[in-house]
């Protein structure tokens, strides 16, 4: 009985390997695609974090006191000044040119009023139809014009003949001390790449096994596909998905080593668990593709769902926006994608790097998910003997 | 008569496109079906644009008034939400670790202490960053309530110095920063997301689905070739013009309702002015026609679009510059992102739409769209008079036979 098995999945195997070979859909789908995102967006987001910006300015004033806030803004981390501008209404242009995304307005006589303590403001406008540009150039110059102030302040209190150590208790009696948990850069990269990546590996995933069991059905080859696996349904799709398998856990350990080992992204724990993590993924996103492909043997319908479902996995990761705070219901829906599960271990782990109890159920959501095939495995093997779906 | 029986072909040829259109069950899916129920579903999820009531911590080892007081502010605030206090540190990790809580605010026990004496004191945060949105709700809301907390403490203190008030205020307040932030007050995360997503929704199906268009007749055809002989009868000018036609048809109703319609109804910024999205849709649609239809020319089977560029979506919303912005986009990439028309059709639209610029504001984005059509329009030209030519010399040669 398992002697059988063994050669049924066998000789499946080794027909599937043949046909990898006889189109280049299968190299393109599989080893071109992961390659390609990879170099993609390592290199897109090798920054970090966006810097230097292109910001302008209104120096309405051209004092030394206004030229002086206009120099410490220059050397702000997220903002570099491009422009000087007349008017605010150029500026305003500038923005909706998309030039600028941010400006400065100083305005008349700001040196001259401030000498005369009548406190002139300072105007900075935020372009937040870019939100990361715009809240990034904010926190810089929020944090100039408190620095500004705050020397301002010292001088005339030091004229008031303040204590000089009571000065700073005055002037800022709370400091806000921020820490970010495992990601202490705030590096935009670690946050989009950890899901990016394996959103794209089970997008790939989900499409390759989608295609190689449905152009079977396609092409009419079914019925020599499950005879060549002894009639098994079990064999033709173990046979049949497991280079698949190798490949992309390999492509996808391989983008673990990138983020983890080359990048030198946060990894609080043994890099194991991400190959796991990894390995699962790609086999929960398999099984989901077979039931894809079970409920319509049809090759153009499992493809289209197969990427609307993928695509949306990207969503309810659960990392651009998190899914507890997404309408009633979403939260059960994002249990049904396998990459959900996977950035819950990625937290644990990679990030939080807390004991691997904390991710037991999500690896037992994942290993789940390898039972689901179940279902359609009688509807795809009547299928794949009576060749009765429309082909198109 | 020459010219009226042109007119006469390329209807043909788009009756038969529709024709074929709607009654491929894959096709609609992608044509209409997606380009519909796509934007309203993730506008849908993306819908609450900020986070409301997250859950924090709070770990208050000075148990004074003056704490009290600052979680209760804390509290107050629209987006996060006090849920639990702790004793220690430690604690209060185990409830984050265990996804109870999303952040930690952390007062030591010298703080009241610290506040009577004048000295300066610290409250720490600790925020979760596995989504960005967490990270910059929980830090902006605290920032404020110490600001507050800052700016009271500090009046008493000089009154305390023997400054009192205007100079006191002036003190406090020398230059008052006044930050506005525009097009987007709420930092709303549909606001700044959703234009672009909307565009690359467009683009992505009009390209999948014509690519499933092209790549079904080449895979149904005797000679594998894009276009049968019994549609076309020899003019490629003719069938190029009315397979554009039907698609640019459909894809105008659809635009009115992803680009006017969607902002309108879950709230997105729209305050651009509808003639200029309109004088945009016009190349935007026709240069994404033709590169598109460049493009199916070479995928052989109905399949092998979607396939292939399915991932592409994920790439195309990067490319097209509003999360990283475009400034920041290395050369390479910005060369490579502006072949695709997706591109320059969402900054040109989120420049009309979300900051309200004119035509003459997008000059850069109006132009490549005009040149790409002009460059994918002869591009297709090339590839399907090739394929015409193929089927020419397929049918010739059977006839040899």
């Amino acid at each position: 009985m398992f002697n059988n098995l063994y050669t049924a999945i066998k000789q499946t195997l080794t027909r599937e390997l043949k046909r990898m070979t006889s189109r280049p859909i299968y190299f393109i789908s599989t080893i071109v695609i992961m390659t390609f995102s990879y170099v993609f967006f390592l290199t897109f987001f090798n920054e970090g974090q966006p810097n230097k910006m292109p910001v302008g300015v209104v120096d309405l004033d051209n004092s030394s006191v206004s030229r002086q806030f206009i120099r410490n803004l220059e050397v702000m981390q997220h903002s570099h000044i491009v422009m000087r501008l007349n008017s605010h209404k150029e500026a305003r242009e500038e923005m909706q040119r998309g030039n600028i995304y941010a400006f400065v307005e100083i305005s008349r006589n700001f040196a001259k009023e401030a000498v005369s303590n009548r406190r002139p403001p300072i105007t900075f406008y935020i372009n937040d139809g870019y939100l990361i540009a715009g809240s990034l150039i904010s926190k810089d110059i929020t944090y100039l014009s408190m620095v500004t102030s705050i020397g301002m302040q010292q001088k005339v209190l030091r004229a008031k003949g303040v204590e000089e150590s009571r000065i700073m208790g005055i002037l800022q009696p709370v400091v806000l001390d921020t820490h970010l948990i495992g990601n202490p850069w705030a590096n935009y990269g670690t946050y989009l790449l950890n899901v990016i990546l394996p959103g794209v590996l089970q997008l790939m995933v989900l499409m390759m096994t989608v295609f190689p069991i449905g152009v079977e059905y396609k092409e009419r080859t079914s019925k020599e596909w499950l005879a060549n696996s002894g009639n098994s349904m079990f064999a033709a799709l173990t046979g049949k998905l497991l280079p698949y398998t190798v490949i992309f856990t390999t492509l996808g350990i391989i983008g673990n080593l990138l983020l983890y080992k080359y990048m030198h992204y946060p990894l609080n724990s043994g890099i194991g668990w991400m190959f796991l993590a990894t390995f699962l993924l790609v086999l929960a996103s398999q099984t989901i593709g077979i039931v894809f492909i079970g409920i319509t043997p049809v090759l153009r319908d499992g493809v289209t769902f197969a990427g609307l479902y993928g695509m949306l996995g990207v969503t309810f990761a659960g990392s651009t926006f998190p899914i507890e705070q997404m309408p009633a219901g979403s939260r059960i829906f994002s249990e049904f994608f396998p990459i959900h599960h996977y950035f819950n271990i990625y937290v644990n782990q990679a990030l939080n790097g807390v004991g691997i109890h904390y991710s037991l159920l999500s690896f037992v959501a994942l290993l789940s998910f390898t039972v689901l095939p179940l279902i359609v495995f009688n509807r795809l093997k009547k299928a794949a003997i009576n060749q009765n779906f429309p082909i198109k | 008569m020459k010219a009226s029986s042109i007119v006469k072909d390329i209807l043909n040829v788009i009756k038969s496109e529709f024709k074929t259109l709607f009654k491929d069950r894959g096709v609609v899916i992608m044509l209409v079906l997606a380009p519909l129920a796509y934007p309203v579903l993730y506008c849908s999820l993306y819908r609450s644009e900020t986070l409301i009531d997250v859950p924090v911590a709070a770990v208050d080892c000075s148990r004074s008034k003056e704490s009290r007081e600052l979680l209760r502010h804390i509290d107050a605030t629209q987006n996060i939400q006090i849920v639990s206090r702790y004793s220690t540190l430690t604690e209060a990790k185990q409830a984050y670790y265990e996804k109870k809580v999303h952040g930690v605010v952390y007062i030591p026990a010298d703080f009241s202490k610290k506040l009577q004496s004048g000295d300066q004191t610290t409250v720490s945060i600790y925020a979760d960053i596995s989504s960005f949105m967490y990270y910059r709700i929980i830090n902006q809301a605290c920032n404020n309530c110490v600001m507050a907390l800052n700016q009271q403490v500090q009046v008493e203190r000089l009154n305390a110095n023997g400054i009192t008030g205007e100079s006191a205020a002036i003190i406090s307040n020398p230059i008052p920063y006044e930050g506005i932030t525009l097009y987007n007050e709420g930092a709303g995360f549909a606001s700044f997301l959703m234009p672009a997503i909307l565009i690359i929704i467009l683009f992505q199906t009009l390209f999948l689905g014509i690519g499933m268009i092209a790549g079904t007749s080449r895979g149904e055809n005797r000679f594998h070739v894009l276009v049968s002989s019994a549609v076309h009868r020899g003019g490629t000018f003719r069938v190029i013009i009315g397979k554009s036609t039907c698609y640019f048809l459909l894809y105008a109703a659809w635009s009115f309702f992803i680009l006017m319609l969607i902002p309108r109804a879950f709230n997105l910024p729209h305050i651009g002015i509808p003639f200029d999205i309109l004088m945009l849709l016009i190349p935007f649609l026709l240069a994404s026609i033709f590169f598109s239809m460049t493009v199916s020319v070479f995928l052989p089977h109905r399949e092998t679009g979607m396939v292939i560029f399915m991932f592409m979506s994920l790439i195309l919303v990067f490319l097209s510059g509003v999360s990283w912005p475009q400034s920041n986009i290395n050369g390479f990439w910005k060369a490579f992102a502006w072949i695709f028309p997706s591109t320059s059709g969402v900054q040109a639209y989120i420049k009309i739409n979300t900051l309200g610029a004119d035509l003459h504001h997008i000059t850069f984005e109006y132009m490549s769209l005009w040149v790409q059509t002009a460059i994918y329009f002869a591009t297709t030209c090339w590839a399907y008079y090739w394929q015409i030519n193929k089927t020419k010399n397929n049918l010739l040669k059977q006839s040899e036979v």
